[in-house]
């Protein structure tokens, strides 16, 4: 047993009903030991992701419920993988702001290659695929050009060249691509 | 994503209990994490606390019809995650509380110097040596940020009692953090 | 009612975690062993709440660039090391800002050069009607663009807390590609560092409130 007892009004600190400054010269040590004490105590925010959705599974899969929950059925589509359930519900309760107005915007892509037989565009907006989206000579010699409307959002894209060659947008934002090149961004 | 998250616990209650069960999953969203920190602090393990928060809401749904104060869903929800967390102590006493504190204190946080994370985990273990009751004023009040009068009212007693308790955790925790320093 | 059903509407569109959904996007584009590793890869993701789209997209593109199988399958893991870095920043904000759009936009801001300490700050700072995903999104913009990451940590941080309307930090990579267009010999850096001075000189409060989480 041993007599580390607080003091009382050392007590009243800890309650929040004092202040270090209302102690008594001889006390703030041990005041001061008490707000350490405190300081150490772990207010961080948790969180289960995916809970819901195994909550509501584990009601699912309850075959028989007594009395009035007889009739509990969920909906066949709440018993697919709990994370599924739990994805679109994470998304609820993050509670989202207000998305941007699902707008398009119409961009204008251009490359200066006077060398190139072929410019290509590709991107997150199609795929990634150079067949798709090819850019086409403009009146400025050397200067190739595409216009497409995108969706607002963000976006990384880079321009094919000969259809080997990728080229990321010497004017726009870029970043790593993973595989050792750039990729530029656009953010619409 | 507006619209239904809106809707009071008590209509929410009400509609389930009427028959329109699936609405339990709002109830589930809204309070999924309400009460994850208040068990975690409790028994010391996020494991444990997610088995625990699991558990109630399914206890929950299954005791609906008795929950008597339909608005005040939350709390009754509270007392049936209380009562789990504190069967889950007396039932896993056995296992080693430094473990346990470990789990919880020791989550990868970079921002957090190793003097302060240290400090953290060893109050977390001190904590999980005193009674559930005393851990629980604590976590009440130090980590959820309530008041006396708020958590009297939730645990139904007195703010005097509650000090007492907690006078008796401060000692005790200050005791347990002396033997370790 | 029909919430449950807007639920998974909602989990379909945004995180596509159907299997079928994985392999329709897959099919023709990837080749066998690359998409039994997304397959793989998406199933253990979304179990912990990361969004799958970005594995899918990375999968693609790969392909598209004939960048080798072992180079894909490494980028693939890399990107699930990034989101699952940034769930754990975005959680230290706050237990509600772990949603898979912050998510992703936690990992693209990792990949811009942005640490997960500047992540969980950025996320802090932007509460309603701030977005999450968008602040991060815009911060890993100006990154991208040549601004130092601390320096792009301050502007936005700086205009959010200046109390700047929304659609002003959405536009601040355009600005800041304005003043180095404009301006003679001006760096990114510099560009943002004027920007992040008028919004301070604009605050007249001292900076982010951070909110105790308080009472439940």
């Amino acid at each position: 047993m041993t007599m580390t007892d607080f003091h009382p009004q050392v007590k009243q600190l800890l309650d929040g009903e004092l202040t270090l400054a209302d102690l008594p010269l001889e006390l703030r040590a041990e005041g001061e030991e008490a707000l350490r004490l405190l300081a150490a105590v772990d207010r961080e925010p948790v969180t289960f992701p995916g809970l819901d959705g195994r909550v509501l599974t584990e009601l699912g899969r309850r075959a028989k419920a007594p009395g009035f929950w007889r009739r509990l059925r969920l909906r066949p589509w709440t018993l697919v993988p709990a994370f599924a359930a739990g994805a679109a519900l994470a998304l609820l309760l993050a509670r989202p702001i207000a998305p941007p107005p699902a707008t398009t915007v119409t961009v204008r892509f251009v490359l200066f290659a006077p060398e190139a037989q072929q410019v290509a565009l590709a991107g997150t907006f199609n795929q990634w695929d150079p067949a798709a989206t090819p850019l086409v000579r403009t009146g400025t010699p050397g200067v190739w050009a595409a216009t497409l409307t995108l969706p607002a959002g963000q976006h990384q894209y880079a321009f094919v060249v000969d259809g080997a060659r990728w080229v990321p947008d010497p004017g726009a934002p870029a970043v790593d691509d993973g595989f050792g090149r750039r990729n530029s961004v656009l953010s619409l | 994503m507006s619209g239904r998250d809106g809707a009071p616990d008590g209509q929410v209650v009400r509609a389930i209990l009427a028959g329109d069960t699936e609405r339990y999953a709002e109830l589930v969203t809204r309070y999924r994490d309400r009460y994850a920190r208040y068990a975690a602090r409790m028994l010391g393990s996020l494991d444990a606390a997610e088995d625990a928060v699991q558990d109630a809401f399914v206890r929950a749904y299954d005791q609906l019809a008795q929950c008597r104060d339909p608005d005040n869903f939350v709390g009754w929800f509270f007392l049936i995650l209380r009562n789990r967390c504190f069967a889950e102590r007396r039932r896993s006493k056995e296992v080693a509380p430094l473990e346990a504190a470990g789990a919880v204190a020791a989550a990868e946080r970079a921002d957090v110097p190793v003097e302060a994370a240290e400090q953290r985990r060893a109050l977390q273990h001190a904590l999980l040596e005193l009674t559930p009751e005393q851990r629980e004023v604590f976590v009440l009040k130090h980590v959820e940020g309530l008041s006396y009068s708020e958590i009297a009212e939730r645990l139904n007693t007195s703010v005097p009692s509650l000090k007492m308790r907690m006078h008796r955790a401060y000692d005790r925790l200050r005791e347990q953090l002396r033997d370790r320093a | 009612m029909k919430t449950l059903r807007v639920f998974l509407l909602l989990a379909i569109c945004s995180t596509a975690v159907s299997a079928q959904d994985v392999s329709a996007r897959l099919a023709g584009r990837v080749p066998p062993e690359i998409a039994a590793l997304v397959h793989q890869l998406a199933t253990s993701a979304a179990a912990r709440g990361l969004p799958v789209d970005p594995l899918i997209q990375k999968a693609i593109e790969g392909s598209a660039k004939g960048v080798p199988a072992d180079r894909v399958a490494a980028a693939l893991r890399a990107l699930v090391g990034q989101l699952d870095v940034a769930a754990v920043a975005l959680q230290r904000a706050g237990p509600a800002l772990t949603d898979t759009d912050a998510i992703a936009a936690g990992a693209f801001a990792l990949n811009a050069g942005l640490s997960d300490r500047q992540v969980t700050a950025l996320a802090r700072a932007s509460r309603p009607p701030y977005s999450v995903a968008a602040t991060l999104r815009v911060t890993s913009t100006l990154a991208a663009m040549g601004v130092p990451a601390a320096d792009a940590v301050d502007l936005v941080t700086q205009v959010i807390a200046s109390g700047g309307a929304t659609t002003e930090v959405l536009g601040l990579p355009a600005q800041v590609m304005s003043g180095v267009s404009h301006g003679q010999g001006v760096t990114p850096a510099q560009a943002a560092a004027g920007l992040a001075r008028a919004a301070a000189a604009r605050a007249n409060a001292p900076g982010q409130n951070r909110s105790h989480p308080g009472k439940p």
